[in-house]
């Protein structure tokens, strides 16, 4: 019944090739940043990194960048505080509600975004709110806080309801069970749940389409170049967003790897 | 019934090797057509991958088995004419009762007028009432459950069953009341079972033969009565329930006092004398047995309608005697005790033979 | 304990539902009152007259639907089949492959789809990383398979596997090792296992992976613009030229509240049927 070694080595091999395919988009963005030529064409004759010389030291890049990491930096702060909250009352507490609360907060994340995005813009429109970056804030939490949500409350489902329930016992009030016990076995969900926001909002296109306004983010520009003829800094631009976002998970990675090999020791 | 001098199943030399740690040490058995055999061992003795292997879940890594004349080790589990219920046993949960007895003759295309007479007959055979065939299986309790996975079983038709301590998980009461069906099943069908336990109780009520697992070895395998009166190794006896040992050196045991006739037949020998707490009698002053032993009550206990003392001998040694409570002493902890059996009820295993195994 | 368990419950669920009922449910209302407007306003203060319908259903915008809905199933039965090897290897038989695998495809669900189905079009343009190398070295060149109908299905199988191959995995790790044994001990062929036990058991996760893909997959545009040309043009992508290029609130209003009707029922009813509690690991 085991599955036999060759039949394992297959499955390796399709699971490879699928990374593979998941990931071939992105060597060809990697690669046609590096070709020097103004107008791409493959196989890349000659090899040049002016274009990142170019993307760093340019005004617009860095207008965007500035954009991009004040709105992920706050939808990374809410997101983490709301999917506390929401996770708790997601996952731990069995409240009337409960079921009903689960079901609608998935909505949003199964929505169109564009859709969302427009009916957004419409709606600030009505309350005489002029977009800008704190309105795309808005939009992006819109999905992300229930996606921060569900993170943490993987962590929250095992969570032992004894342990509140000792600490009370012992006379903490409700702050202290919450301060003592609550916050700190849920924080390693939280901070996934933060770096999941902040990359779901780094990368986000559809919704700060409508919302941003005047303002614009690394990945409405990228698209607006995209559509409107090729440019050869967009290559160099979506490499540094996706390096940016890789070298996050894995300093995460790495961090989360580590306070496992030093937690037993100390 | 073919041949029924020919065990129906053979094992040959069957060795299992884990990356670090050999499971199964190159073991023989043979069972015969018909037989209730009872595979009985601690947990880690092997028997669950003794099992595994038989039905063909694992591979071995050495040795041979044999059903009849085939050779099964190379057959595929889906392709062996035995079965095996499981220790969770494995009802499909998304199938009716009905449905799960009637799976494998489904698989075979037995049609579907004919499945459905056969899976009745089967919760009939079971003392299940007929209208179960359309329950589902999370209505069923735990011992409606255990007779379904048996029909399922029953419905496959196998050569061999195979019972992975289906039992385990069940209360007592329920428990007894299954062992006793099964034994009675067993009869009925005149098929050959094959009962992994760890509860001796178990295999002892059922089972025409136990064979006793260490360590991915054979210890013993013989009928109950006969590995209770005569155990090859301490380990058997510990097993079998609580016991006595005491050292004979030559004929010499300290703590003993023997007559001047069981001291000539225990002459010269060496090994462990091994004695049940129930074949030890109280004795009044004067009298003596076969084997007699004089000490003071440390601890008594009331086992129903029977009593326990733990006796200390005046050589340090505690000693167990269980008596009927009509025979127990008065005076309680600190009070002397002499307590005696006759050599018959003692068994020694020769030194050789516990170094061996 | 329970009444202090409904208290909090109802506290701690107060700021995501209220956020969402500011920022999604009054979004959607609005929407919804927009589209029952006479055409071209930009207020809310004209008699209803539900004119923007008449316009969808006689300028023959249900083709864009009809196309989204059709390639939206096409996807999701493509990635069935892609995916179910991979997940049932993820589910059951790798160890430490399945953490990579995981991290492998969750990283790529924060990388913008616009720079990913850009990464095709490079890939697969004519000068582009697979026919600018075939032609190096064969000497014969190929057009590029962009621009058309297919690649549109392929980019959405693309962009939505991963939503097909996790919820398969949860599915397929919920189907009893012990069951599967049982159906193989008793006779049944790798198969008759898929057939009888792996499909029916792993159904929750098949369905939630299907209704996932599709609902996404059913209100994207960003495929059918960058890979496809727009050869097809998708109903979100209709809604956004609506509001932006037709400058005609109410028919895009008209036009998204059919998008969301149709997704709407299908996500509804998928959420409906799901035990969160279960899927997540919680005690239910």
């Amino acid at each position: 019944m085991k599955t036999s070694r060759f039949a394992t080595f297959l499955l390796v091999l399709y699971g490879l090739l699928i990374l593979g395919f998941l990931y071939l988009p992105l060597v060809s963005v990697g690669l046609a940043s590096i070709s020097k030529a103004r107008y791409l064409s493959f196989p890349i004759r000659k090899y040049a990194y002016g274009w990142y010389e170019e993307a760093l030291t340019s005004d617009t890049v860095r207008d965007l960048l500035v954009v991009s990491l004040k709105v992920a930096g706050v939808v990374t702060i809410l997101s983490m505080i709301i999917g506390f909250f929401g996770a708790l009352a997601f996952a731990r507490y069995n409240w009337r509600f409960r079921k009903t609360y689960q079901k609608l907060i998935l909505l949003p994340i199964f929505f169109p975004q564009t859709v969302l995005g427009l009916a957004l813009l419409m709606w600030f429109n009505a309350l005489g709110i002029i977009p800008s970056w704190k309105t795309a804030i808005v939009a992006h939490l819109v999905w992300i806080a229930p996606i921060a949500t569900l993170v943490v409350s993987i962590r929250a489902f095992s969570f032992d309801a004894a342990l509140e329930e000792a600490a009370r016992d012992m006379g903490a009030n409700q702050w202290q069970t919450l301060r003592e016990v609550t916050i700190p076995l849920l924080m390693p969900g939280v901070t996934s749940a933060g770096l999941f926001a902040f990359l779901l909002s780094w990368g986000n296109f559809p919704l700060s389409l409508f919302s941003t306004g005047a303002d614009s983010t690394l990945p409405e520009w990228l698209f607006a170049k995209m559509v409107s003829g090729y440019s050869p800094l967009v290559p160099t631009v979506g490499t540094l967003t996706v390096a940016t976002s890789a070298i996050l998970v894995i300093l995460a990675l790495l961090l989360a790897w580590a306070i496992r090999k030093l937690r037993p020791a100390t | 019934m073919t041949d029924a001098s020919q065990p129906i199943l053979r094992i040959n030399a069957l060795t299992k090797r884990f990356d670090d740690f050999t499971a199964l040490h190159g073991v023989d058995l043979n069972v015969a057509e018909g037989e209730f055999l009872a595979i009985v061992g601690p947990s880690g003795s092997g028997k669950t991958t003794l099992i595994r292997i038989l039905v063909g879940m694992d591979e071995l890594s050495d040795g041979a088995v044999w059903l009849r004349n085939t050779r099964i080790d190379v057959v595929p589990a889906n392709k062996r004419p035995t079965c095996m219920v499981f220790q969770s046993l494995a009802l499909f949960p998304h199938r009716t009762v009905g449905q799960n007895i009637e799976f494998p003759l489904k698989l075979r295309k037995v049609p579907p007028a004919e499945r459905k007479a056969r899976a009745l007959e089967l919760l009939d055979t079971l003392r299940l009432p007929r209208d179960y065939y359309d329950k589902r299986i999370q209505q069923c309790s735990g011992g409606e459950k255990q007779r379904v996975a048996l029909a399922r079983a029953l419905a496959f038709d196998p050569e061999i069953l195979f019972f992975d301590e289906p039992l385990s998980a069940l209360d007592y009461r329920l428990r007894k009341t299954l062992e006793k069906e099964l034994k009675d099943l067993h009869r009925r069908t005149g098929k050959t079972f094959i009962y992994i336990t760890h509860s001796l109780e178990e295999a002892m009520v059922m089972s025409d033969r136990i064979a006793i697992m260490k360590a991915g070895r054979f210890e013993q395998i013989a009928p109950a009565e006969e590995i209770y009166a005569r155990p090859v190794s301490k380990f058997v006896a510990e097993f079998m329930g609580e016991v006595n040992f005491f050292d004979l050196r030559n004929g010499q045991a300290e703590g003993l006092l023997m007559t001047p006739e069981t001291a000539a037949a225990l002459a010269g020998r060496s090994g462990t004398l091994t004695i049940r707490p129930e074949s030890l009698r109280t004795l009044p002053e004067g009298q003596a047995a076969d084997l007699t032993f004089e000490g003071e009550i440390v601890a008594e206990y009331l086992l129903g309608s029977r009593m326990q003392y733990r006796m200390m001998l005046a050589t340090g040694q505690e000693m167990i005697v269980e008596v009927l409570r009509e025979n127990g002493v008065a005076g309680g902890i600190g009070a002397a005790l002499r307590v005696g059996c006759d050599l018959s009820a003692a068994h020694l295993i020769e030194e050789a033979r516990d170094a061996a195994a | 304990m329970q009444r202090r368990d409904a208290r909090l419950g109802l506290l701690y669920s107060a700021p995501l539902s209220l956020f969402l009922l500011l920022t999604f449910l009054a979004p959607i209302l609005l929407v919804a009152a927009f589209s029952t407007m006479p055409e071209k306003v930009f207020n809310l203060s004209q008699a209803p007259d539900f004119s923007a319908y008449r316009t969808v259903l006689a300028q023959g915008y249900w083709k864009s639907v009809a196309w989204s809905l059709f390639m939206a199933l096409a996807a999701t039965l493509i990635l069935l089949v892609v995916c179910w090897p991979l997940a049932y290897g993820m589910a059951k038989v790798f160890k430490r492959f399945t953490l990579v695998l995981t991290i492998g495809v969750v990283m790529t669900l924060f990388v913008s789809e616009n720079i990913r189905l850009f990464g095709w079009v490079l890939t697969l343009m004519k000068g582009g990383l697979i026919e600018g190398y075939w032609r190096h070295w064969t000497g014969t060149g190929f057009d590029a398979p962009l621009y058309n109908g297919p690649i549109i299905v392929f980019g959405l199988v693309y962009v939505y596997l991963p939503f097909m191959l996790f919820p398969l995995a949860q599915g397929i790790s919920m189907v009893p090792d012990d069951a599967r044994q049982a159906a193989y001990d008793l006779g049944a062929t790798r198969w008759q296992i898929l057939r009888e036990i792996d499909l029916p058991l792993a159904m929750p996760g098949i369905m939630v992976g299907s209704l996932l893909t599709f609902v996404l997959a059913a209100g994207a545009m960003a495929e059918s613009k960058l890979l496809g040309g727009r050869a097809i043009i998708t109903i979100a992508d209709e809604v956004q030229t609506a509001f932006t290029y037709g400058q005609n609130w109410p028919l895009g209003a008209a036009l998204a509240m059919v998008l969301i009707a149709i997704i709407g029922t299908v996500a509804i009813w998928a959420i409906s049927k799901a035990d969160l509690d279960k899927m997540m690991g919680g005690k239910s």
